[in-house]
Formats: structure tokens, sequence, C-alpha cells
């Protein structure tokens, strides 16, 4: 109390507060703690621009395996802080057509056509979309991919998600701190090309919910190319009469 | 007792001074209860940038508790009251930028829970948080007048 000093006064006041944060942060629990500095990358930027993307070094057809490459773009490789700086990087596919451009006939034809996951006729239109984070779909289409069994990723909060979620859906709240960790054992999980292709379909609340919009990035960020957002989320999915379970498990 | 009085009465700061503690401390309480839930708030201000949002939702409730602890002490008051003109300020300018844009949004102000609000009705909840700031705001010139008539008197 000895500072006379008002400007230096309120100087510590905030300098206190802000140790007190700090500690209380460290010692919150999973859902509640933040990460420092907090970082979502592109979150100010929904719906997201297209980055340019990185292409992998150009690789002899016959070459069976994917290529393995380093991260180098900013945006990408920061959305994926965890995750070790050397991935396999699959090749963008041909999007439209039989000419391809210069950049897309430099991904290995054979290993991209083994990394295609095997889908249904249900499922043919969900494509892998290398070139955009997400593409979203209807609650028609979310019906559909639920039907064939594709992975869905509630990302609202898990307080949220305990109340209700979609009967097999994993909590992935982009908003608590483990969510990195989350995404980094899923793509450890789905460390396969094709396995990496599979359609995975994020929901939160709809409406101008845009939680799942930036999972999404932070997934397309760790080269997950079929990513979905279910745009009228968990409430769309009630209305539909969908499956629902409620708990912290899926 | 005269209007000028009256309005600098020490009976009257003091409880100016109380209630501005309260509602600081009941301000900060369900942001530091559950600061991811802040954090979104501050998001959909869209005006901080990624990188601040974390960490800005983590030190401002301390802050308000800290300073509304202050004035309900009696304790630092001079700096406590210049760190809420601050912030009021802040956030009056916060919410009218968003005003501006036309971006409809919860204020985050005393409950961290989006809530089911149509477009207009928030519209209209900005506005009375703009209000309810100002008001604040004269709240703490009540304060600053107080102190300088009695520092004059001294």
């Amino acid at each position: 109390m000895r500072a006379r000093n008002p400007f230096l006064q309120a100087l510590l006041l905030i300098v206190l507060a802000s140790v007190i944060a700090v500690v209380a942060n460290a010692f919150a629990s999973r859902t509640r703690r933040l990460v420092l500095p907090g970082f979502y990358p592109n979150a100010l930027r929904v719906p997201p621009r297209v980055p340019e993307r990185v292409l992998p070094t150009p690789v002899a057809p016959a070459q069976p395996a994917p290529v393995t490459q380093t991260v180098t773009d900013v945006g990408r490789a920061s959305a994926r802080p965890d995750v070790t700086t050397t991935a396999p990087v699959v090749a963008p596919p041909v999007v439209t057509g039989t000419t391809a451009t210069a950049t897309t006939t430099s991904a290995p034809p054979v290993g991209r056509a083994e990394a295609r996951p095997t889908l249904g006729d249900d499922l043919a239109r969900f494509q892998p979309h290398p070139d955009k984070a997400y593409v979203e779909i209807s609650g028609e289409d979310a019906a559909a991919l639920y039907a064939k069994g594709v992975l869905f990723l509630d990302a609202r909060r898990s307080a949220a998600y305990e109340e209700g979620h979609i009967a097999g859906a994993r909590p992935f709240s982009v908003w608590e701190a483990d969510v990195d960790d989350k995404v980094n054992a899923l793509f450890e999980e789905r460390q396969d090309p094709a396995e990496q292709n599979k359609p995975i379909v994020i929901y939160c609340t709809g409406g101008a919910c845009e939680d799942s919009h930036m999972l999404a990035q932070k997934l397309w960020g760790v080269q997950f190319n079929n990513v979905y957002v279910y745009k009228d989320g968990f409430p769309d999915w009630q209305k539909r009469g969908g499956a629902v379970r409620t708990g912290a498990t899926p | 007792m005269t209007a000028r009085e009256a309005l600098t009465h020490p009976w009257l700061t003091v409880r100016v001074q109380i209630a501005l503690g309260i509602i600081f401390i009941v301000a900060a309480w369900p942001k530091i209860v559950d600061p991811p839930s802040f954090a979104h708030m501050i998001y959909n201000y869209r005006i901080l940038p990624a990188g601040l949002i974390n960490i800005s939702a983590l030190v401002m409730p301390w802050v308000e508790l800290v300073i509304g602890l202050c004035l309900i002490l009696g304790v630092w008051v001079k700096p406590a009251r210049w760190i809420v003109a601050a912030m009021l300020v802040v956030f009056m300018i916060a919410i009218s930028i968003n005003l501006a844009r036309g971006n409809a949004i919860d204020c985050g102000c005393f409950d961290t829970s989006a809530a089911n609000l149509t477009y207009e009705e928030r519209i209209r909840d900005m506005w009375m948080v703009l209000l309810r700031d100002a008001g604040m705001l004269l709240m703490i010139a009540q304060l600053a007048w107080a102190e300088r008539k009695n520092r004059l008197a001294a």
C-alpha cells in the first residue's frame, strides 16, 4: 500500500489480477482451462479464405507410398502446434474433368487412388476437397453420412455435449484447452491417408454458431481433407428425431 | 442542503462506491467460473486479434474482481475508479462498433451463456448495455467529483 502514484497503483492492480488469472487457469479443470496464448487459426476469418496450399513435391507415378513432406505453410503449421512438423501429405486430387493442371498432375495418381476411401454409392458425392477447409451440409446429408457410420464431432462446450449429443459423436469443444490434443490424437488415429480422406462431420448449435467451422479449420490444418459442417447443427438433428445420447461418452 | 452538496455527500459517495464494486464483482464471477465461454463472447465481438482473445478472457474478469473488491473495501479507490472508467469506455466502444456493423451479439457482461434472442432483441439489448455503461460512468463521475470537492475543502 506504499505506492502513492495512482498510475502505479492501477498498474499493480492489473498485474495482481493477471497473476491470479494465470495461477487460477493453471489449476482449472480441463473444461474450464484456456490455452495461453489463445490462438484459433483463422478465428476472425470465418467463413474462411482459401489460403495457399503447399503442394507435395512431384513424385514418380509408380511410387506407391504417399509423399512425406514438411509442412511449411504458416497458417496450416500453426493450426497444428503439437503435431510433429513432418506429416504424411497426400496430394490434392484432380478436382474436375480429365485435364488436370500442372500442379495437380504432379500428384501421384497411383498413390492417390489408393488413398481414397472406399465409399459406397450413397457417399460417392462426399469426396475429399483439399482446396477448402469444409463444406456445409444439410440435415439430409448429415443423416445419410451418419447412416454410413461416418465420424461425427461435437464442437460445442463439454457441458452442452453431456446434456445431449448425436449418438456416437465425440466431444471436440473448440473452446476448451484440450482441443489440440484431441485433434492430434485423431490425426494419429487416422495416420493412413485413406483414413484421413474419410468424411468427418462437425456440428455445433447451428444458426450463427461458428465453433464447427473453427474446428473444421483445425482439422484441415492437419490435412483432413474431407470435413463437413452440419450447418443447422444439433437443434436440427433433434427436430429430425435423430439418435441422441447424454453423458460424457459418445 | 443544495443539490451539489447532496450529490457530493459522503453518504451517497460511499453507497455509489460499494454499488459499483458489487456490480463489478457480480459481473466478474460467471467469467471467472467459465473462461472458455467468455473467450467465445469476446470472439463474437470480432475486434481483438485471435491471439489476444484467450488472455483477455482470462485476465479481464480478475481485474473486474480485484477493482470491485478495492471499491468495496475502500483500498486504492482512485486507481480502481480509473480502471473501471477505462473498462467502461472500452466496453462502450466495442458495443458501438458492433452496433454500427449490425452485428447482434450477447454482450457477455453478466452472463457468458448465449441468450436465445432474436436479432432485434439482441440489438435492443446492446443499446440497453450502452445506457447502463453510461450510467455507471456517471457513478464514476460522482465519485471523482466528491473526491475533488473534499480535497478542495481540506
